[in-house]
């Protein structure tokens, strides 16, 4: 490449480092979001998939119970009875910290003498003065992860408080686990301890499973065996229903990075077609000297390639460091889909640097490439007419305008047949955005010609110009609207999409918490006949709902099941399906009710049959239709509360909804509810209002990452705004300087850039509604639908739609105001000669 | 690509231009030997830029042929075309044109530079053509640092310093005073007779009438040789 041509574009830049910089910053931040995410979530997969492989160990398969634990006598029983010769009980729960109550941790109990074939120590290392067999002679003793030592300060023969439910008991730590090699890998060891102290501590006479390794002859006879009430499942497969839930999150954050990258990739876009059309002359001056439309081309390139590689580079830093931030949050998300929170970040792959790096510089050449062509293809003597470029982006902004017409039908086609996937849905909104954009800088063109009578009538001759200015300057200003617009339209998207949902599940929370007060206990047989009975003759308690929750085993992972008596105020249920006598059918036991991610996720439709484990062996319920539910549970079966105890021969209750008279003294019943509890300290009151407020501050916990993303797109798209404004109005200075010679005064120029600038804001934020609306339509009917089964309905709060049209506007006005100064104080007799 | 011999360096045979319905050229023939100074005349708008766009290849005609250097320009390919602008043609622009992001001297080493005179020979060369053109002290002052004078007169060596066989000029003068005018008139007039360089030039200058060996005159898109 010619040495001489490589100066002048380098200086080309360098006249222009506020351009520069804010190309190469806005291009940084879309990289950054995209490859920050994409660690986020390969760190959070990672730590789960470690943490995972640390629990499990050597284990093939796994026994669990199809509705309460497993009693001990059958992990006897798998020895002598069956001949199964690895075999290993295991507890496995949650605590809390007494000392810091949120702070939650997983209990491992284990048979320590059965490590060594299981977990085989690999993964928790007893420390070096460690007794393992102290674990099982002395109770209530406990080896904990050497990072948690430090940081809470304990020694050995420390104790350490932990609540279990409301209660609070002690242990005493006798050694370590060794968790230096994992934390790299992002796993937090659990406490270990031997399974009788566990059983002591979680006051239980079971076992949580009992963990296998077989191979496929062993594993298919103790199938036939057919075992009551327990079901033996591949150790892989447990979590599967929850591998999906956060599959589809993560899935969704890396759709919502990449519109991050989109609008960097508009930015470049913006950049690269300002870099040629103000060199336009230049470029005409160089065909003619000779330079070939090859050496154009690569000129051109090599810049994008340049100033994309330093972005990227800088974008890919700053990924590392919000992937930092983000990652945390992404485990709040996932933690929760996987009722677990003792996870921490793992080291991203340095692979992921790379991709990221090859995506952005990619991108950048793609986004780069219509300008250098349009540059390198462009006759020497039309390059030195504007007046035949702007003509000619005329001809094209129209024919674009044309095109969109397919596209947006191939949009429609591709979201009306497919059904399912998420990942066409995402090519679907893709295309929306993509036809949105072509039509952008025809009706910048439109808006401009409507506004131009209001315009000469407030400010004279300079609104008048103002508005004439966006037309005649299409080449510059379509590319910047388009671009802006797509920006500021994602940021209202997303921004609505969440406001909606939030106001579902607020809804939805109002109408399911029909009681006044919630009791629930993890420990067994608490809630006896009696004691209902007893709550039901306080003063004032007018009913209660009963309710035995349990998780199954299934094919597709664990389920929740919800037996329920309704309460006095019914079901609070919110029926999906035009089935309106499925609450009557299911209460006279002749099916169940599935909650609509679960029927979503499975194709399940009312009438449909749905094979479940139960103490009777599997069995098929019919399916009397589906509710709305926005658990991240993995799915719900909801059924009356005698259907489940036909089936499941369990009479024990774990949730009591209670029902309060509003006429009574409320304060005197709840005090009174209080003290009956004061005999079953393992039950948790919370009231519905707690629960409300609960559930929204995990659900705005859970769309923290959602809103950083949007107000980090919303950066870019000011970036963007600012710098392509800034462009337009500074390449104009010869025109304003004619003007200026003409007569037209100071405040006059003023009006006339800041007008033109501000319409441009207010074109793009105009624009940006419709497609943000569209955009929001689309995540909340494809995409969440398609990702989490959730169905809700668009509400259109003003707030998003405000926040998207000052931002366009904010970014306009301050974008005017240094061209603006610049036009007032310069001296017009240079810019007049200079050519 | 090398020059065939050819007395005949330029020949326009029944060229036509039209832009749309509106006929710029018509039946146009020109015959131009190499080393001659030839003025094309014509009042605004008359088809002057048209008709230097069209031999330089910057433009195509709507009819005829244009031979160059023995070579048809409606056979060549736009990288041909590009080749041949770089190796034989100069270009002088009322507006100068220069690079604004190169300075002076690079300005003047670009179209060396861009057929592969070494950086040494060409910087030697580009500041012969500065102290030439009494450009010398400017080397490192960038477009707006000059007058329009001194850029005119960069633009000329420009043109010339990887010694073109053809100079186009369209209207080389008309942004300058009138002592610059000749100024420049005069370099450039003495500096392509030096060389041996054929001149076509676009002007509205009588002076430079008398200059020429050949002058032609456009008028209701018709071209006319006058005399001299």
């Amino acid at each position: 490449m010619n040495t001489l041509l490589c100066v002048a574009a380098t200086r080309f830049y360098l006249k222009r480092p506020w351009q520069l910089c804010l190309a190469i910053f806005g291009i940084a931040l879309g990289v950054a979001v995209y490859v920050g995410v994409d660690l986020a979530n390969d760190s959070a997969r990672r730590a789960f998939n470690v943490t995972a492989s640390l629990i499990n160990g050597s284990t093939t398969h796994q026994l669990v119970g199809t509705a309460n634990d497993i009693p001990n006598s059958l992990y006897r029983d798998l020895h002598l009875k069956y001949g199964v010769r690895f075999a290993a009980p295991v507890i496995e729960d949650g605590v809390r910290l007494a000392s810091n109550t949120r702070r939650e941790l997983t209990v491992l109990g284990i048979d320590p003498l059965k490590e060594t074939e299981f977990r085989g120590f690999s993964s928790f290392i007893p420390g070096s003065e460690t007794n393992l067999p102290q674990l099982i002679s002395e109770p209530g003793t406990a080896l904990l992860p050497e990072s948690l030592m430090s940081e809470l300060g304990l020694e050995r023969d420390d104790e350490l408080g932990l609540l279990v439910g409301n209660i609070e008991k002690k242990i005493r730590v006798i050694g370590t686990v060794r968790d230096i090699s994992l934390t790299a890998e992002g796993a937090t060891a659990p406490i270990i301890m031997d399974i009788a102290t566990a059983q002591e501590l979680f006051n239980r006479t079971t076992i949580s499973r009992i963990d296998l390794i077989l191979n496929d002859s062993e594993a298919e006879d103790l199938t036939s065996l057919d075992l009551p009430n327990v079901l033996l499942t591949d150790a892989n497969d447990r979590n599967a229903s929850f591998d999906e839930l956060a599959r589809a999150f993560q899935t969704n954050l890396t759709a919502l990075s990449l519109l991050a990258l989109l609008v960097g990739v508009f930015l470049i876009y913006a950049t690269m077609s300002f870099a040629v059309v103000q060199r336009r002359k230049t470029f005409g001056v160089l065909r003619a000297l000779g330079v070939d439309r090859n050496q154009l081309l690569l000129v051109t390139l090599s810049e994008a390639l340049i100033i994309g590689a330093i972005a990227t580079l800088l974008g890919v830093l700053l990924g590392h460091q919000l992937a930092n931030s983000l990652v945390e949050l992404v485990l709040q998300t996932t933690g929760d889909f996987y009722f677990r929170s003792n996870v921490a970040p793992a080291t991203p792959s340095i692979l992921l640097y790379i991709k990221g790096f090859i995506l952005g510089v990619a991108t950048t050449l793609a986004a780069a490439a219509a300008p250098a062509l349009d540059a390198a293809h462009t006759m020497p003597q039309t390059a030195i007419s504007r007046a035949k470029l702007e003509r000619s982006t005329r001809k094209i902004a129209d024919r674009a305008a044309l095109i969109s017409v397919p596209i947006s039908l191939a949009a429609l086609v591709l979201l009306g047949f497919s059904t399912k996937s998420l990942y066409l849905g995402f090519i679907g909104l893709f295309l929306v955005i993509a036809a949105s954009t072509l039509l952008i800088p025809t009706a910048t063109r439109v808006f401009a010609k409507l506004v131009e009578p209001a315009l000469e009538r407030s400010f004279g001759i300079s609104g008048s110009l103002a508005a004439r200015g966006i037309s005649a300057s299409l080449s510059r200003t379509g590319v910047a609207t388009a671009a802006l617009t797509v920006a500021v339209a994602t940021v209202i998207g997303i921004g609505l999409m969440v406001s909606s949902f939030r106001i579902s599940v607020d809804e939805w929370l109002s109408g399911t918490l029909t009681a006044d007060i919630y009791l629930s206990t993890e420990s067994e047989n608490v809630f006896s006949n009696s004691r209902i009975e007893e709550l039901n003759a306080i003063q004032g308690v007018i009913g209660t709902s009963i309710t035995r929750f349990i998780r199954v085993p299934t094919e597709q992972g664990e389920l929740t099941i919800r037996a329920q008596r309704a309460g006095p105020l019914g079901w609070g249920l919110s029926l999906i399906e035009e089935f309106p006598d499925a609450i009557e059918r299911m209460e006279s036991n002749e099916g169940i009710l599935v909650s609509e991610p679960l029927a979503f996720r499975q194709g399940l439709e009312p009438g449909d049959k749905l094979p479940l484990p139960t103490k009777q062996g599997k069995e098929e319920f019919t399916i009397l239709g589906s509710f709305k539910d926005y658990n991240t549970n993995g799915g719900t079966i909801l059924m009356s509360l005698s259907l489940y105890r036909t089936y499941w021969n369990d009479e024990d209750i774990n949730g009591v909804g209670v029902y309060l008279d509003t006429n009574s003294d409320r304060e005197n019943t709840i005090s009174e509810i209080r003290t009956f509890l004061e005999e079953t300290p393992s039950v948790r009151y919370r009231s519905t209002d707690f629960i409300q407020e609960q559930s929204l501050s995990i659900f705005d916990q859970t769309f923290k990452i959602t809103e950083v993303l949007r107000v980090l797109a919303g950066l870019v798209a000011f970036l963007g705004l600012f710098s392509a404004l800034m462009s337009i109005e500074i390449e104009k200075t010869r025109e304003v300087a004619t003007l200026r010679a003409m007569g037209l005064d100071p405040r006059q120029i003023g009006i006339l850039t800041l007008s033109q600038t501000s319409l441009l804001g207010l074109a793009s934020g105009l624009f940006a509604i419709p497609l943000g609306i569209i955009m929001a339509i689309l995540l909340i009917y494809v995409i969440n639908v398609r990702s989490f089964g959730w169905s809700m309905s668009l509400v259109l709060s003003s707030q998003p739609l405000l926040f998207g049209v000052l931002l366009a506007l904010t970014a306009s006005i301050l974008a005017g105001i240094y061209p603006t100064v610049r036009a007032i104080k310069f001296n017009v007799a240079p810019q007049l000669r200079d050519e | 690509m090398d020059v065939q011999p050819n007395n005949q360096q330029i020949q326009l045979i029944k060229v036509e231009k039209a832009y749309g319905k509106h006929n710029v050229l018509s039946n146009c023939n020109v015959n131009i030997k190499r080393g001659e100074f030839v003025v094309i005349v014509g009042r605004s708008g008359s088809g002057k830029s048209t008709l230097l766009n069209l031999i330089g290849g910057l433009d195509k005609p709507t009819l005829g042929e244009i031979n160059i250097l023995g070579y048809s320009l409606h056979t060549l390919n736009e990288e041909k075309l590009s080749n041949l602008r770089r190796k034989y043609f100069g270009f002088v622009f009322q507006f100068f044109n220069l690079i604004p992001t190169l300075t002076a001297l690079e300005n003047i080493r670009l179209p060396m530079s861009l057929n592969g005179i070494s950086k040494k020979d060409s910087i030697n060369g580009a500041k012969l053509l500065l102290k030439e053109l009494r450009l010398s002290g400017l080397e490192n002052h960038f477009p707006d640092e000059l007058s329009g004078g001194e850029q005119q007169r960069v633009a000329i060596a420009r043109a010339l310093s990887h010694r073109p066989e053809i100079i186009l000029a369209d209207e080389p003068t008309g942004n300058l005073d009138l002592e610059t005018a000749n100024e420049v008139l005069d370099l450039l007039n003495t500096t392509c007779r030096r060389r041996g360089t054929t001149l076509i030039m676009a002007t509205h200058s009588k002076e430079v009438m008398g200059l020429a060996d050949q002058i032609f005159s456009i008028r209701d898109s018709e071209i006319k040789k006058a005399s001299t």
